[in-house]
């Protein structure tokens, strides 16, 4: 600002009796304006030559999460049924399912657990693999971004001992592994 | 001409023609109207985030119809007034000549107030085309386009006819703004009508999302920035009775920021499914507006160089240097939100609505009041019924933005830092969404707060404005006659 010059353009007749002064641009000013330009040319092609891209980013951080917990990238952890889990499940069935699928299971929002009707299969596998992975389309939430492994068996095995108490079915026949053509009836 | 026009000095209107001053004093209503209208529809939309019995139960009065209610009232109705009425009072005197046409003006004025009544009638009802911003019914639109023509062959006949050669600065901002919505908002709303109130857009998907974000964006950028610059050129060195800092500055951010801004909208759909190169584009004409902003700032603070002893006393100065200094704060602001790694963590949160509001609250309602404040006296030939409401009403804005700003700045990290929290499990921290949202209430009431008390300023201003113009008021000592028809 120092080599403001503060000379009057003198064009005020023009302008309602506004003045303007012929001072230069502050060098600060244009100093800022170059350094965005340039810093914008500089992403571009550091986005563009070095193959960045917002999906590897998203591939970036889940590799990294699942080497810093494997025991979640482990999709396949086994379902194991007992009565110590089932009891523990119902407290986080309580919590986070109730909402939905009814204080004894019957269903409301979502479906009821004391009925033979599946959508996606009866089998211990097949439920465990809905509450981890959710129904998006139906409104199920993926519960094992939410919960631990450990977590979604305590709750399968509160869902699947109430489901065996009021429809007969034995936990045999639950554990069982699903039909190879897909999803029972 | 040229002889009489040697003999005006700085701050002295030229009187030797006839303005129109009659349609200045009507959209001068009008801006003092809706603006009380729109906040105070704004007021009731934040009780009803803090407190939702607010919404009363009945969907013509629930927060989906009254927030696009708000928004169109305070830009469309306010902001937009306040253009018309400072365009139509400073173009004529810029340019030394009536209005072409005074039919077209009031066809203008009538036009515009019909389409925001409409408006205030079909939202509540329901009925939207969804868009943000852009939300009016087919008909309605067409009103928009036909009325902004007839505003547009008035303001250029206007133009062609002057009696100046040299164009002020404030004119190319206000061309801006007249030629830039017209082509954003015929874009944006082509549509096929299906019937009388519904219609489908022309585009689908993906493309309907970037132009609607290339017309959001830039309806901010040539709605509430440019044309509100042009008002600042004209009213600022008017009132502090100052030569403009830098004719060049001016030339240099004018082009700059009307070449930069039209291409930012894709920072509206960064992470969306928008081509990455599109969101890459988008972001860094977003950084490259920081300086052309601030080139409007600096012109205007700099302006004020030598009367910065008359910044400590008179309110209406007060207000514009809030106003320049917000336009200054909230652009670094959308700069810095666009960068992939900020955005990452504002969008979707709360911070939004505290940027825009640092922006509609501080730089255009702040500039708008000073502006409405330094006009009254001059068209009605009076002096202020309370001058001293003034000052209270500056404080009263002013606290009431910081407040509100504050508050969203804190809801809104807050809000960005708890939905990417994860635990020592790799789990959410916080998987509740619902949670997360009850935590908000102390900051939406404190948003309540500060929204409040801007609105209490407003209709201070307004009783102000009422008293000032209805009452028995002395003749004003301060303002020259200008000659009305």
């Amino acid at each position: 600002m120092s080599r403001d010059t503060n000379r009057l353009l003198g064009h005020a007749d023009e302008a309602d009796g506004i003045e303007e002064y012929d001072n230069p641009l502050p060098d600060w000013w244009l100093g800022l304006f170059w350094l965005t330009i340039l810093w914008s040319i500089g992403y571009v092609a550091w986005f563009a030559l070095t193959n960045q891209s917002q999906v590897g980013w998203y591939e970036d951080e889940v590799a990294a999460a699942d080497e810093r917990w494997p025991e979640q990238a482990n999709a396949a952890v086994q379902f194991a049924y007992s009565a110590e889990a089932a009891a523990a499940g119902a407290e986080i069935y309580a919590t986070n399912c109730l909402v939905c699928h009814g204080e004894n299971l019957e269903g409301g929002i979502g479906v009821s657990f004391i009925d033979d009707e599946w959508i996606h299969g009866g089998q211990a596998e097949e439920v465990v693999a809905i509450i981890r992975n959710g129904e998006l389309s139906r409104g199920m939430p993926a519960w094992g971004q939410i919960l631990s492994p450990e977590q979604v068996n305590q709750v399968a095995s509160y869902i699947l001992e109430g489901h065996a108490a009021a429809t007969g079915r034995t936990m045999e026949e639950i554990m069982a592994p699903p039909a190879e053509d897909g999803p029972g009836a | 001409m040229e002889s009489s026009a040697s003999a005006v000095m700085p701050g002295t209107p030229s009187t030797r023609t006839n303005y129109d001053d009659q349609i200045v004093k009507m959209f001068f209503t009008a801006t003092v109207v809706w603006g009380i209208v729109g906040m105070l529809v704004g007021v009731i939309i934040a009780l009803q985030l803090a407190w939702w019995p607010a919404n009363l139960g009945l969907p013509w009065t629930s927060f989906g119809r009254l927030r696009p209610l708000h928004t169109n009232a305070v830009i469309f109705a306010f902001a937009g007034n306040v253009c018309f009425l400072g365009i139509y009072h400073s173009m004529q005197r810029l340019l030394k000549t009536r209005m072409w046409n005074d039919t077209l003006s009031r066809i203008h004025f009538w036009g515009w107030q019909a389409i925001i009544v409409s408006a205030a009638l079909t939202l509540p009802l329901g009925l939207t085309q969804s868009k943000e911003y852009a939300e009016l019914i087919w008909p309605i639109d067409v009103a928009i386009t036909v009325v902004w023509v007839v505003f547009a062959v008035n303001f250029f006949a206007t133009i062609a006819i002057r009696k100046v050669s040299h164009l002020y600065v404030a004119i190319w901002f206000y061309m801006s703004f007249v030629i830039t919505i017209a082509v954003l908002h015929i874009v944006n709303s082509l549509a096929i009508p299906v019937t009388a109130t519904l219609s489908y857009p022309l585009y689908s998907g993906l493309t309907d999302a970037l132009v609607q974000w290339w017309y959001g964006h830039n309806a901010v950028g040539f709605f509430l920035t440019t044309p509100f610059l042009g008002l600042m050129y004209y009213y600022l060195p008017r009132a502090a009775d100052r030569p403009v800092y830098s004719y060049r500055l001016s030339i240099i951010h004018f082009w700059a920021l009307v070449f930069l801004y039209i291409w930012a909208g894709p920072h509206h759909l960064l992470y969306s499914a928008l081509p990455e190169w599109a969101q890459t584009l988008g972001m860094v004409f977003s950084i490259m507006l920081l300086a052309p902003s601030w080139g409007g700032m600096l012109n205007g603070l700099l302006t004020l160089r030598g009367a910065w002893d008359r910044v400590r006393t008179d309110p209406i100065l007060k207000m514009m240097v809030v106003a320049v200094s917000f336009y200054g704060m909230s652009t670094f602001e959308g700069p810095m939100m666009s960068i992939r790694a900020v955005n990452g963590l504002a969008h979707y949160t709360n911070w939004v609505i505290g940027h825009v509001h640092s922006g509609a609250l501080g730089w255009v309602g702040m500039i708008s009041f000073a502006i409405l404040y330094w006009l009254a006296p001059r068209l009605w030939n009076r002096e202020l019924a309370h001058p001293k409401w003034v000052d209270a009403h500056f404080w009263l804005a002013t606290i009431g933005i910081v407040i509100y700003t504050v508050a969203m700045w804190a809801a809104g990290l807050m809000e960005g830092l708890q939905w990417r929290a994860i635990n020592d499990l790799g789990q959410l921290a916080n998987p509740s969404f619902v949670d997360i949202t009850a935590r908000l209430q102390p900051f939406l009431w404190l948003r309540l707060l500060g929204g409040t008390m801007y609105l209490v300023g407003v209709i201070m201003m307004g009783i102000n404005f009422w008293q000032t113009i209805r009452g028995p008021g002395k003749p004003s000592e301060t303002a020259p006659a200008t000659a009305a028809a």
